[in-house]
């Protein structure tokens, strides 16, 4: 949740004191403890061995190994940049022959691994482990297969988000997740976070187009879980993969469904005096049977944002909504004027219509840069992401204004609020002594509100690093250990991405019980993997 | 006491297997008894609808029933999300939420017996998953008791949430081998203010094909389509919902996108009997397989059927043109020529990247393992079984390659 500066993306000019020192028994939100033991055991407090390093270049290529410690600052972090951690070592494969490559050799070392893609995450899930391996897919960036009759392609990990959806463009398909770094992050990390963005009201999260991956294990095992046809026999593995922030093995490759672009798209822009008619138009609009493809609120200090770094004319009012609705164009006639009725009912102060393409990007645009606009009204400040029931909207808005009076801090709100995901944005000046800690201590109490409103500590942006003590207040004793063995079936020696995720330490054990080959294995018909 | 348990019947048999025990829990707690208490091997029965699914289990020692289970837990409609224990009824459900003008986007044959714990076990769904996604693809959250009795939930009941690994969706489809499903939530749609089906009679498969591409080729947005074989060829239904006018002009668009194809679309607002039909063709037996495939390929997935068809006395065969996936079965009239089809068809399914599921066979066709070859995962979901059930109970043997 912590995003210093303006960009809050990882690079060496903006290093700041880093807040974990190496070989400390580090602590990854307040209870996240890796064991220093696994941090003597890789040498982290000195650069890994020449040799070591040697074996790794001799995989990748040195141009694709980074061990000069300059140059390892750029992956000390991701986009939750107040967290920051050394690797021992950055490797940059570009097939799956050497991802396994690495995996052994990592493996043979006592390495951890932290896969990483374009370095977007919000939640610290690409945050190195002290002296770990990570692994960079951004160079496996092909588009393997494109199937339009049958609406699937095949991916390497490395592409990005919005490269998909214009190579789609000239047939007239593309794909459905659109989160808000779109143009930078990778469909790697997506599948690893589950990425949402604005659209996933109607159309879903990664999870729900993702149809199959191929993906490396801890023990090199190359394994294809579901495909390009539905419903593969055995376990829907693919689910557990999607969400699981890198702790489950590396993905190689996604098989992605795409989707034909609508017939219509119509965009409108709301204005009202207050969140309360906001949410309220929001209300009378799904309970009408709309599904809008977005439906976007920003309050009176995020509009102001948006403006002062976009220039866009939006006026300074209390509440914005900014929503798609698409479909064939007569059924998007229909709901367009019927949500912009119900709009007006809920007493909007002017409802706008984008004239072209261009206005319908600048507005989105806008909303789409909201994170970064508040450096344009704030020296720091703090990304949240809960969600909570979408009929509550009004009242925890009004909790959270009451959090903001009572701690002194602003707090600008942009949110999907067709599915009640919120993004509170905590402003504070880190030159203020305290306001750090009270802007971070304000972020969790909002946390604990979503779930005591029955909602969630993340809706999109993961729990990586950043979450992990908040797990347990979702979460209980045995849910946490029911979701370990899930992980121990993939990773029984916890060595992709340890100390995410789950609020203690976990390990797994001795794996259970003798392997059983099938009967169909044994026959020579099918092998391992 | 809570549980008590009653001497195993034939009507208990899970794939074959008649338990000692039976008991009948009426919540997620007497559940967590049973499952702690029971250290046999065990099965689990909702609506009984897919009984005959998977290989017959060793034995079973137990078998636990959740028809008792049966409440509707929370409701909230402005959410649009609904938490039931695992025996209530899908007609149940469809029931309270029509009320409030929603549904639960699922449609799978028998929906009176059909219960939301089984529907989450066997990954059910009828023709409208073309639109609405899968079972896995409207579950949020579960309470699954594990082998051990621990109670343990997962997901939440937001839409929106990416809180830890997904539970939900892993259960979809596990067939009772990773725990007892004990309450499932949903996320529920609005229902549709208007429906129509043009429905096109004796189409080749490769026409089928052609149809639906031009359909999306127009940007049109069908809920479901469902091509059912008859003598003459596929009968193609192809289904529009949403509000009245954009349904309207959707199938009238359609209509006139057959006749340009040289097709004969009628347009029906009520397509029952075309629904009936499929019904039959979902629930025929006693042999009744899953097909899967590439949507395109369909004439290749007929002719492979077509000599399984032949070995039965009055089979049908519904294919959901836009997911890929079939539904065949009937009397069978030649065990041993259905047999060898069975093989051809698996094997030819296979090797373009499909699958065949025996979902139920007549005793003299017992012999084919239902779930052919293991998936390329095999070791990974044996290693995921072993975690959540090390001693092998949950009902042991059932699921793909003996899992």
């Amino acid at each position: 949740m912590r995003c210093v500066g303006r960009a809050g993306r990882c690079a060496p000019r903006e290093l700041r004191v880093p807040r974990i020192h190496r070989g400390d028994t580090i602590a990854l939100a307040s209870t996240a403890v890796i064991p220093s033991t696994r941090v003597e055991s890789s040498g982290a407090d000195r650069p890994l061995p020449r040799a070591l390093v040697a074996r790794f270049a001799e995989v990748v290529g040195e141009s694709s190994c980074i061990s000069d410690p300059a140059a390892l600052r750029t992956y000390e972090c991701d986009a939750l940049a107040g967290f920051r951690v050394r690797p021992g070592l950055v490797v940059l494969p570009r097939s799956t022959d050497e991802v396994v490559a690495v995996v052994m050799l990592a493996r043979a070392a006592g390495l951890p691994i932290v896969p990483r893609g374009s370095g977007t995450g919000l939640s610290g899930g690409a945050l190195p482990v002290p002296g770990c391996v990570v692994l960079g897919l951004s160079r496996m960036k092909r588009i393997l297969e494109i199937d339009l009759d049958n609406q699937w392609m095949r991916v390497e990990p490395g592409v990005i988000n919005l490269e998909i959806s214009r190579r789609l463009a000239p047939h007239g398909y593309y794909y459905a997740p659109d989160p808000s770094s779109q143009q930078v992050c990778t469909i790697g990390g997506n599948v690893a976070e589950n990425s949402g963005g604005a659209h996933c009201l109607k159309y879903g999260f990664t999870t729900n187009h993702v149809l199959g991956a191929t993906m490396v294990l801890a023990d090199g095992a190359v394994v294809q879980l579901g495909g390009p046809v539905l419903d593969a026999t055995g376990y829907d593995l693919r689910s557990a993969l999607v969400g699981s922030e890198g702790m489950l093995g590396v993905v190689t490759e996604v098989v992605l469904r795409i989707l034909r672009a609508p017939q219509a798209t119509r965009t409108f822009f709301a204005t009202f005096p207050s969140t309360s008619e906001a949410g309220q138009a929001v209300s009378l609009i799904v309970a009408a049977g709309i599904v809008p493809a977005a439906i976007e609120m920003m309050d009176r200090l995020a509009i102001r944002a948006i403006v002062a770094a976009t220039g866009v004319d939006w006026p300074d009012v209390g509440a914005a909504l900014l929503m798609d609705v698409d479909g064939t164009a007569a059924e998007v006639e229909h709901t367009a004027s019927e949500a912009t009725r119900l709009v007006r009912e809920a007493g909007a102060l002017e409802v706008r219509v984008p004239r072209d393409p261009t206005e319908r990007d600048v507005m989105w645009r806008g909303r789409k840069s909201a994170f970064a606009a508040m450096g344009r009204i704030s020296p720091n400040y703090v990304v949240q992401d809960g969600v909570i029931p979408r009929s509550d909207i009004a009242r925890v808005l009004l909790e959270i204004e009451g959090l903001s009076a009572r701690s002194g801090l602003r707090i600008a709100n942009v949110f999907h609020a067709g599915d009640g995901n919120l993004h509170p944005l905590i402003l504070y000046d880190a030159a203020v002594p305290g306001q750090e800690q009270l802007a971070e201590e304000t972020g969790a109490e909002i946390l604990r509100m979503c779930v005591r409103a029955g909602g969630s500590i993340t809706g999109e942006h993961g729990v990586g690093a950043d979450k992990a003590a908040s797990m347990a207040e979702m979460f209980s004793e045995d849910d946490l250990a029911t979701m370990n063995l899930v992980r121990c079936a993939f990773d029984p020696e916890t060595r992709f991405n340890p100390g995410k995720v789950f609020p203690t330490p976990r390990l797994c054990g001795d794996r259970p019980g003798p392997y059983v080959a099938h009967t169909a294995e044994l026959a020579g018909l099918a092998g391992r993997g | 006491m809570a549980t008590t348990s009653r001497p195993g019947e034939v009507r208990d048999a899970v794939a074959g297997a008649v338990p000692e025990r039976v008991f009948e829990p009426v919540n997620a707690d007497e559940c967590t008894e049973v499952m702690a208490r029971e250290g046999g091997r065990i099965g689990f029965i909702g609506g009984g609808t897919e009984l005959a699914l998977g290989s017959a289990p060793a034995a079973l020692d137990a078998v636990v029933r959740t028809g008792r289970m049966s409440r509707i837990l929370e409701y909230a409609p402005a959410d649009m999300v609904l938490i039931a224990e695992a025996g209530v009824t899908l007609a149940q459900v469809q029931a309270v939420a029509r009320q409030e003008g929603q549904m639960l986007a699922l449609d799978p044959p028998l929906p009176e017996r059909a219960t939301l714990g089984g529907l989450v076990a066997t990954g059910g769904f009828g023709p409208r998953r073309a639109r609405y996604g899968a079972i896995r693809d409207l579950i949020l959250g579960v309470a699954l008791v594990r082998a051990d009795g621990v109670l343990a939930r997962g997901g939440g009941k937001v839409v929106k949430n990416v809180a830890g690994f997904d539970l939900p969706k892993l259960l979809c489809g596990s067939l009772g081998t990773l725990g007892l499903i004990a309450e499932a939530t949903f996320r529920l749609h609005p229902l549709p203010e208007a429906s129509a089906t043009a429905m096109c009679a004796g189409l080749t498969a490769a026409q089928v094909v052609a149809l639906m591409a031009d359909a999306r080729q127009a940007q049109l947005e069908p809920s479901s389509g469902v091509a059912l074989r008859g003598g003459g060829g596929f009968d193609l239904g192809i289904r529009f919902d949403g509000f009245a006018a954009g349904v309207r002009e959707q199938v009238t668009r359609m209509g006139a996108i057959a006749r340009a194809a040289g097709l004969s679309c009628e347009i029906v607002a009520d397509d029952a009997a075309a629904r009936r039909r499929h019904d039959q063709a979902r629930v025929a037996g006693p042999l009744r397989v899953k097909l899967t495939a590439l949507p395109a390929r369909l004439a290749e997935v007929d002719a492979l059927l077509a000599p399984v068809l032949a070995a039965l006395a009055g089979g049908s065969f519904a294919w959901y043109p836009s997911l890929g996936i079939g539904f065949a079965g009937g009397e069978v009239a030649d065990e041993a020529a259905a047999s060898a089809a069975l093989a051809v068809a698996r094997a030819g399914l296979v090797a373009a990247g499909g699958s065949l599921v025996v979902e139920a066979a007549p005793p003299g066709l017992r012999s084919i393992d239902p779930w052919g070859p293991p998936p390329p995962a095999f070791a990974l979901m044996t290693a995921l079984k072993q975690r959540f059930d090390p001693d092998g109970r949950l009902n042991p043997g059932r699921f793909v390659g003996g899992l």
